[in-house]
């Protein structure tokens, strides 16, 4: 619904955005984590780097020599080792005997670095499968809408209040990145209060797999050869309103959707010092099971 | 409660046998040309060089031993009558004033009301006149009372683009707005650039910042009391006016003439320009209608019915968008019991609701809508116990009904409702103000408000607990209840009390006030939206209460004393304000009480205004040196931070200069300190995406580029005689150009990395971006008329 409402708002009257300069309070660099990983056959990759200062838009610095180790409730250990790329922890599951998987697992993340340990604890939830992939063709219905094939994916939520997800659009195999794909879910709904549980996604949400244009104010439908895979990743609660946090900071296009928007908050992290009084760290840790389908559009 | 009401009642009587041995001068004071009530008009007995003002009724009454009398009638803007009366009973005496520059043929006496701000003992109290507002330069041409409103000292707003405004360091939900006594719960149209007013229809503006008498409550920082014409009682008059963003007409005139009028104003916004952008079925417009009847039954019964009806419409196509509005009724009854003892029982009705659809057929939708409606009776009595004395004495009982959301999702033909809870609340409110001159020099104010509020018609209650301060907290079930079980009271008592005394041509006055709000304005945007929803005080919401000090210096100057002049200052103690956790999510949310954390508030300032309105040139400075601020446990290291409001420095400079009968020139100047922002420090990729980051976690810490802005505007009159014969309909032009040296003020700064694609393994943009709504000047051109 917000992207709906975002592209209508965007068309602004009279106002106008540039890029302006201001300076920024100075804050020491912090320890990054990026540990997202799930139970799909390929290699799984932790980053540490740190952070920048808020416009220095170069590479982060990765952070080397660390011990990165993930440990499961069913007495797994999967320890994640610097290769080639400085700072990338990889476990490789097709050289492992055990793997990422049992839903309801808990893991534990534990990092060494610096002489510091950080420690994180995630689960890995359920996640229902995609029964179908379906394109419709559709009359142009209004300026942000035009004629052509509009995808969707067809699932229901599993019943039971309280599952998170995250949906991810691949495009002719690329994956949609930009801040306005971040389709997150709770339940079959957009968030925690609107209680719509154990029925197939609302239709915002299905209807999240049509990106947007480059300006970001109109859909681009399906081409006959294109084709179109989702992914459905399972998300802890924390994940999601860690996600949802991050969708305020990054779907930021101006517009009259300023006049909507939230004002900036720091990020909600899960990975914490094990010495309370030790250096600080931002970051998430989760463990996702992920469903996925896939079809091309054919005449 | 109501016993201890009934006593006071009939106390008020036996007070008035204890003056029995006098008789009173009372009735209404007009105006000549239209019948309209002259609100505040001024009662004075020269012999006792004392008297009194006539009520929001126009109704005055003095009470004096028997004789004769010298009393003058008087108003700003009008000529002043003097009448000498031999007052041996009690007598009823209806004036009608004439405004200036029209022939006298009464004795005239100029100059003396102006003092009113010296020797009335109201202070913190802005008052605009239709015809002072007709003279602002106005954005598009349109003048409008809230943002004429923001021009005078203490009163701010979050920039264009925001819906509602700031007095004194309070936010925008803390202001109660009223339309013929019933408040209105966004006063809006098109997120802040016109308000709900309609300027052809509104015949009084008075904001009161401080000391607000007992009369008034339920929100914390001001009183935005509107009043709109009663329609002229004379004659029939067509007024309107062709625009560049909408169209106006008004018709008004008598029923029966003197004793029965009616009004009726409509305005729509046209399609073409707001909806440039778009083409197809897409549209943005607003409209309203504004209408009052109302019909002296005799001399001591009048009845006013008055509405208003409004809503903005945002559509992208036949089905899908979204639309606001308001509606409020008022039906009120003044009667007199007796000469000195005016009574008022108002009954009104008032609803906000907001609407969003989407989906393209019945299959696969999305419709949700919100709402607030509210039924309030108020009785009210306005006693003149002497010329020293002026009792209030009333109540107001509010029967609150929150639907947050009406809601269904239809996926595939599936329907889900995910509607949320109506709730209900009650509010109560008891109050006696008395107004009394001790002597020439010394004038009291003081009054009692007893208010409460019970909450009920939730079914399943929970508690919230906190499990980290700042962030989301846990709910816990409480129990069941039952339809009409009331799950939480709440009691306060409000004293207010004002004090004037006089010191040679000036005065000095203070005041203090305790107000309680029970209802809160949950907002977690930088600025106030059409969406913002009202919510009631819980067994977990608490009330707001607030304390308010103020002093200030008033005095006239030059010729004649058209100088006016203050200087106040005051001071703001505040409990229980909303503050949101981290990642608050307040709509659809069942659990919203878990998102809303409650501190303390404080704001202080000085501020400053010299008034000029008499001569060819009149016009007003004002200036405003304030601070406002909040502190909340688990937000920003549990230290005060400033509100998104708090600016500094706030000045306003309006002048109008009349060239001659026919060409007047206005000019409006804007300063405004930029105001605080919360911004990152420091950023971090997660799964390529880029977010900001602050470890000292800072609210509010960084101040955008100040506000300012120079319009201008010309008013030209048609020529009133055309071939020798004079016009029936006057007529005029306004040109104006707003924003004149194009300034892209400020809405808002935006931290946030690029919105393109991300490659992987590169890096990704960050940068901060100033948001304007009005980047450019902006000239228009309207065509007003009047027959």
């Amino acid at each position: 619904m917000k992207r709906i409402a975002i592209i209508v708002l965007a068309s602004g009257l009279l106002g106008c955005e540039d890029p302006i300069d201001v300076t920024l309070e100075e804050a020491e660099p912090v320890l990054v984590v990026d540990a997202w990983i799930n139970n799909k056959p390929e290699l799984q990759i932790i980053k540490l780097s740190m952070a920048q200062p808020y416009f220095d838009s170069s590479l982060p610095p990765p952070v080397s020599g660390a011990t990165v180790v993930v440990s499961s409730s069913a007495n797994e250990t999967f320890i994640f080792e610097e290769r080639n790329t400085p700072g990338d922890y990889v476990w490789d599951p097709s050289t492992s005997a055990n793997g990422i998987g049992e839903i309801e697992t808990e893991y534990q993340l534990q990092i060494e670095v610096n002489d510091e340990i950080y420690v994180s604890i995630s689960q890995i939830n359920r996640v229902p499968t995609i029964d179908s992939i379906k394109f419709t063709f559709k009359e142009e219905l209004n300026q942000f809408q035009p004629e052509g094939y509009y995808g969707e994916f067809v699932s229901a939520d599993p019943r039971g209040e309280g599952d998170t997800y995250w949906i991810k659009t691949f495009k002719n195999g690329i994956y949609q990145n930009r801040p306005f794909d971040l389709t997150i879910a709770y339940d079959a709904g957009f968030s925690q209060g609107g209680l719509i549980d154990g029925v197939v996604f609302i239709q915002p949400l299905q209807d999240s797999v049509n990106p947007l244009n480059e300006d970001l104010d109109e859909i681009v439908p399906y081409e006959i050869g294109d084709s179109l895979y989702v992914e459905i990743h399972s998300i802890t609660n924390d994940a999601f309103f860690f996600l949802q946090e991050l969708q305020i900071q990054t779907q930021r296009d101006g517009g009259f959707d300023e006049i909507f928007a939230e004002p900036f908050e720091n990020v909600p992290s899960n990975i914490i010092n094990a010495d309370e009084n030790g250096e600080d760290i931002i970051g998430y840790f989760n463990v996702a099971a992920v469903s996925g389908s896939g079809r091309k559009l054919t005449e | 409660m109501k016993i201890t009401f009934l006593s006071l009642l009939l106390s008020l009587f036996s007070i008035q046998a204890l003056f029995g041995q006098k008789v009173s001068l009372n009735g209404y004071v007009k105006d000549v040309s239209n019948g309209e009530a002259l609100i505040g008009a001024t009662v004075l007995v020269k012999e006792i060089a004392g008297g009194t003002t006539a009520n929001v009724y126009g109704y005055y009454s003095v009470t004096l031993p028997p004789g004769t009398y010298t009393v003058e009638f008087s108003y700003i803007g009008y000529n002043s009558v003097v009448k000498t009366i031999d007052l041996t009973t009690n007598r009823r005496l209806d004036v009608e004033l004439k405004t200036e520059a029209t022939e006298l043929d009464e004795i005239v006496v100029l100059g003396e009301d102006e003092e009113a701000n010296v020797t009335s003992v109201e202070m913190s109290v802005s008052k605009l006149d239709a015809k002072t507002i007709q003279k602002i330069p106005a954005f598009l041409g349109e003048v409008d009372v809230l943002r004429s409103i923001q021009l005078l000292p203490g009163v701010s707003s979050v920039g264009e683009g925001s819906s509602g405004f700031n007095v004194r360091g309070g936010n925008v939900g803390q202001n109660l707005v009223l339309l013929d006594d019933a408040p209105v719960y966004n006063s809006s149209h098109l997120f802040g650039f016109f308000s709900v007013f309609n300027p052809d229809a509104v015949k009084d503006v008075k904001l009161i910042k401080g000391g607000v008498p007992a009369n008034y409550g339920g929100r914390l920082s001001s009183i935005l009391d509107v009043r709109m014409k009663e329609g002229n009682s004379k004659k029939l008059e067509v007024s309107g006016g062709v625009g560049t963003v909408f169209s106006r007409l008004a018709v008004q005139g008598p029923l029966k003439k003197d004793k029965a009028s009616f009004l009726v104003a409509g305005r729509r916004s046209y399609v073409d320009i707001l909806a440039a952008p778009f083409t197809g079925d897409a549209t943005l417009y607003f409209y309203d209608l504004t209408t009052k009847v109302n019909y002296n039954l005799d001399e001591k019964n009048r009845l006013f019915l008055s509405g208003y009806f409004g809503r903005d419409v945002f559509r992208f196509d036949e089905r899908q968008g979204f639309d606001w509005g308001n509606l409020t009724g008022t039906l009120r009854w003044n009667h007199l019991f007796k000469d000195r003892l005016f009574s008022n029982f108002s009954f009104f009705v008032s609803t906000y609701d907001y609407g969003f659809a989407f989906g393209e057929n019945d299959l696969d939708k999305f419709d949700w809508e919100s709402r607030i409606l509210t039924y309030t009776f108020k009785p009210y009595f306005n006693y003149f116990i002497n010329t020293n004395n002026e009792l209030l004495i009333g109540g107001e009982s509010t029967l609150y009904d929150f639907k947050p959301a009406e809601a269904v999702a239809v996926s595939d033909g599936l329907v889900t409702d995910i509607s949320l809870d109506e709730k209900w609340s009650i509010e109560n409110a008891l109050y006696i103000d008395n107004t009394q001159k001790v002597n020439n020099k010394l004038t009291l104010k003081y009054g009692l408000r007893f208010s409460s509020f019970h909450y009920f018609g939730v079914d399943s209650v929970y508690n919230y607990e906190t499990i980290e301060p700042g962030f989301r907290q846990q709910q816990t079930f409480f129990r069941s209840f039952d339809n009409n079980e009331i799950i939480k009271s709440y009691y306060t008592w409000e004293p207010r009390a004002s004090v004037k005394y006089q010191i040679g041509k000036g005065s000095v006055k203070a005041s203090y006030m305790r107000t309680a709000q029970y209802i809160h304005l949950v907002s977690n945007t930088a600025a106030s939206t059409p969406i913002d929803v009202w919510t009631p005080s819980t067994n977990n919401i608490e009330p707001q209460i607030g304390d308010q000090w103020a002093l200030g210096y008033f005095r006239n100057f030059g010729r004649g004393n058209d100088i006016e002049a203050s200087i106040e200052g005051y001071y703001r103690d505040n409990r229980n304000q909303v503050e949101y956790v981290r990642g608050a999510d307040i709509f659809l949310n069942e659990f919203l009480e878990g998102e809303l954390i409650a501190g303390d508030g404080r704001a202080y300032g000085l501020e400053f205004s010299v008034k000029k309105n008499k001569g060819d040139l009149t016009g007003w400075i004002s200036y405003t040196l304030g601070r406002s601020e909040l502190k909340v446990d688990g937000i920003n290291r549990n230290e005060w931070y400033p509100t998104r409001f708090d600016q500094t420095h706030n000045l306003k400079v309006f002048g109008n200069y009349q060239l001659n009968d026919r060409t007047s020139f206005s000019a409006n100047f804007t300063y405004v300190s930029g105001a605080p922002v919360t911004a990152p420090t420091l950023r971090f990729v997660q799964q390529g995406m880029v977010a900001g980051y602050d470890p000292l976690e800072s609210r509010n810490n960084l101040r955008i580029p100040a506000t300012h802005r120079l319009d201008l505007s010309m008013i030209i009159q048609m020529k009133r005689i055309k071939k020798g014969k004079e016009r029936k309909n006057k007529d005029e032009l306004v040109l104006s150009l707003y924003n004149v040296y194009g300034r892209r003020n400020p809405f808002s700064v935006f931290f946030s990395q690029d919105q393109g694609a991300v490659n992987l393994g590169s890096p990704v943009e960050t940068e901060a971006t100033r948001f304007s709504i009005v980047g450019a000047p902006v000239p228009s051109i309207s065509y007003n008329f009047k027959f």
